[in-house]
């Protein structure tokens, strides 16, 4: 059997669900040994600003149990440097790129789309409204939902290419992010960016990130993304979605795919083992075939949930 | 070119209850691997260690005949701890070689140089140390360790570079110098010995003291950095160091054999 990989999160078409997330995949071209760069659904590639950013003085990451915090603080190339070295060869492999941008400012956040504008060679825009790792901008519109809101519209007029919006589930409800990126012009959410911790070391009594405090990202934080998915596609059933968040096997992307995301994005994993991504490519097409599902976007949002009990008083 | 590859244990050999040193199965690692390169280690694939520890290719050799390569462990916690405890046969995965290694094709006779290990910073010295003497590179080694028992493969330098080349320093003083590894360098130098360049690796305030050393002696360094990192490529820009310029330098790959002019040692 042909088993179809396809999915189409709005406009946005991919030939499989495996993509990888930002900050994890680095700008694509340090996987070229690792894995075909134009087999995977999409390569978000790290957080990219209007002009480089050197990010956090160290130590920026620690291993936590199933996972690992970190505080990099968003260094990057910037857009210019980006557009110019990384993106042609990008181009060339064949890869499918999302832009991953964020800023400071509304003003920032801006700039850097309206620098990729319409750019043939991306195939969408995500916007970092989640990053946990610098003092303005990421977070600070994530939580926010009026914020979040004002960010995306403003941004939206500077691009015709897709818009995604990277949430951030350190949150009360995401479902009030989620709408209020959607009312912006979101097309398409990607859920969920990395979980506010904090890790101690006992001797020294400082905590072993520089900035205090870090994403959590893993294993470690797969139910509570799967969680959020769910609860996001029950509120916005029409709205596309990637799911993030401790994917490392093929049985994780397809709960994922279950709990209603339509592709998946490949994180912390690709530490580990840098070619798992493109293995999951593979997988996954194994999978539908042994299972007799000819299209994979069938999946999407299938969980059979149970009536849960009224309460049940003795 | 960096392979990613499953390499069974060949052996374990232990020296006391922190130290040990794994050899495993050449791969295509071993043949690539050059002096101060690392490789990425998954010890087991469970969640515990989750991530790949970085080590020093500490030497290119067999065992019983069959081609491997050695990595000199200490262990500090759950992933260096896993490690140890394979049983031989043992396939487990490996990336590699990483980074940039210690400069050592622009030597030539008569250059001498000096290497300056300090505790398990003596890994990729024991490489070095064969390279530069199938080069025909004359190099006296200082080492320090908290004890005699703590300095590890001294019969390999002994052999490499000769043993009236190797002098050590121990904080209790049961073996060479009782002090630091840095004095027994800068006793040397005071008295007139110098160097075409000094390869050190070990714990930052040796670092710190010795880049002091060599900067008022003029003499040109290159240090086996260690930082904490995830990858191991360049992607996940844990592993960073501040250096004089004012950025971050990435240790994984700008290192992890830096000169120590390329670091701001107030800032580590």
């Amino acid at each position: 059997m042909t088993v179809d990989l396809s999915v189409h999160l709005g406009r946005l078409q991919l030939k499989n669900p495996i993509a990888t997330a930002s900050g994890t995949f680095g700008y694509g071209l340090e996987f070229a040994g690792f894995v075909d760069l134009g087999s995977l659904g999409a390569i978000s590639v790290k957080g990219l600003s209007a002009r480089p950013c050197l990010g956090n003085p160290p130590p920026r990451i620690c291993e936590t149990d199933a996972g690992m915090l970190n505080a990099i603080g968003l260094q990057n190339v910037g857009i210019e440097e980006f557009l110019s070295e990384k993106l042609p060869k990008l181009h060339e492999k064949g890869a499918t790129v999302l832009a991953n941008v964020w800023g400071d400012t509304e003003a920032e956040y801006r700039a850097v789309v309206e620098r990729i504008g319409d750019d043939p060679r991306v195939a969408a825009v995500e916007l970092n409204v989640s990053c946990p790792n610098v003092v303005k901008g990421g977070m600070v519109f994530g939580n926010d939902p009026a914020a979040l809101h004002a960010l995306v519209a403003a941004v939206r007029p500077a691009t015709r290419l897709p818009l995604v919006v990277k949430l951030s589930p350190n949150v009360t409800d995401i479902v009030t992010a989620a709408k209020a990126a959607v009312d912006g012009g979101a097309d398409v959410l990607s859920l969920i960016n990395t979980l506010v911790g904090l890790s101690i070391d006992v001797e020294t009594r400082e905590p072993k990130i520089g900035f205090t405090t870090g994403g959590l990202s893993g294993p470690a934080i797969r139910p509570v993304a799967l969680r959020m998915v769910w609860e996001v596609r029950k509120a916005l059933p029409g709205v596309p979605i990637f799911g993030i968040g401790g994917i490392e096997t093929v049985e994780h992307v397809l709960e994922f795919l279950i709990a209603g995301a339509n592709a998946v994005q490949i994180g912390t994993a690709s530490f580990r083992d840098p070619g798992v991504s493109g293995r999951l490519v593979r997988e996954l097409a194994d999978w539908c075939d042994r299972h007799g599902v000819a299209r994979v976007a069938d999946l999407s949002g299938t969980l059979k949930t149970r009536p849960r009990p009224e309460k049940t008083y003795v | 070119m960096v392979v990613n590859e499953a390499l069974r244990i060949l052996r374990t050999v232990r020296y006391d209850a922190a130290h040990f040193s794994v050899f495993l199965q050449a791969g295509s690692i071993a043949a690539a691997a050059k002096p101060g390169q690392f490789v990425m280690v998954q010890a087991g694939d469970g969640l515990r260690p989750y991530l790949r520890r970085a080590f020093s290719v500490a030497d290119v050799t067999t065992v019983a005949g069959v081609p491997g390569f050695e990595l000199v462990v200490r262990a500090v916690g759950v992933g260096t701890e896993a490690l140890g405890r394979f049983a031989e046969g043992t396939p487990i995965p490996v990336l590699g070689p990483l980074g940039v290694p210690f400069p050592i094709d622009d030597l030539k006779q008569p250059d001498r140089v000096a290497l300056v290990a300090g505790g398990i910073g003596l890994a990729p010295l024991v490489l070095l140390s064969r390279r530069l003497a199938e080069r025909g590179i004359p190099a006296d080694l200082f080492y320090g360790g908290r004890n005699e028992s703590e300095v590890l493969k001294r019969p390999d330098f002994e052999r490499f570079l000769g043993a009236h080349r190797c002098r050590y320093a121990t904080d209790d003083g049961s073996l060479g110098k009782k002090g630091r590894v840095t004095d027994i360098l800068g006793s040397a130098l005071e008295a007139g010995t110098s160097y075409r360049r000094v390869y050190a690796c070990g714990p930052t305030p040796m670092f710190r003291t010795l880049a002091g050393i060599l900067d008022k002696a003029g003499i040109e360094g290159s240090f086996a950095l260690e930082s904490e990192m995830a990858c191991g490529f360049g992607v996940c820009l844990g592993c960073v160091l501040p250096g004089r310029d004012g950025r971050f330098h990435t240790i994984c790959t700008e290192g992890p054999c830096l000169p120590p002019t390329a670091i701001d040692w107030s800032r580590v």
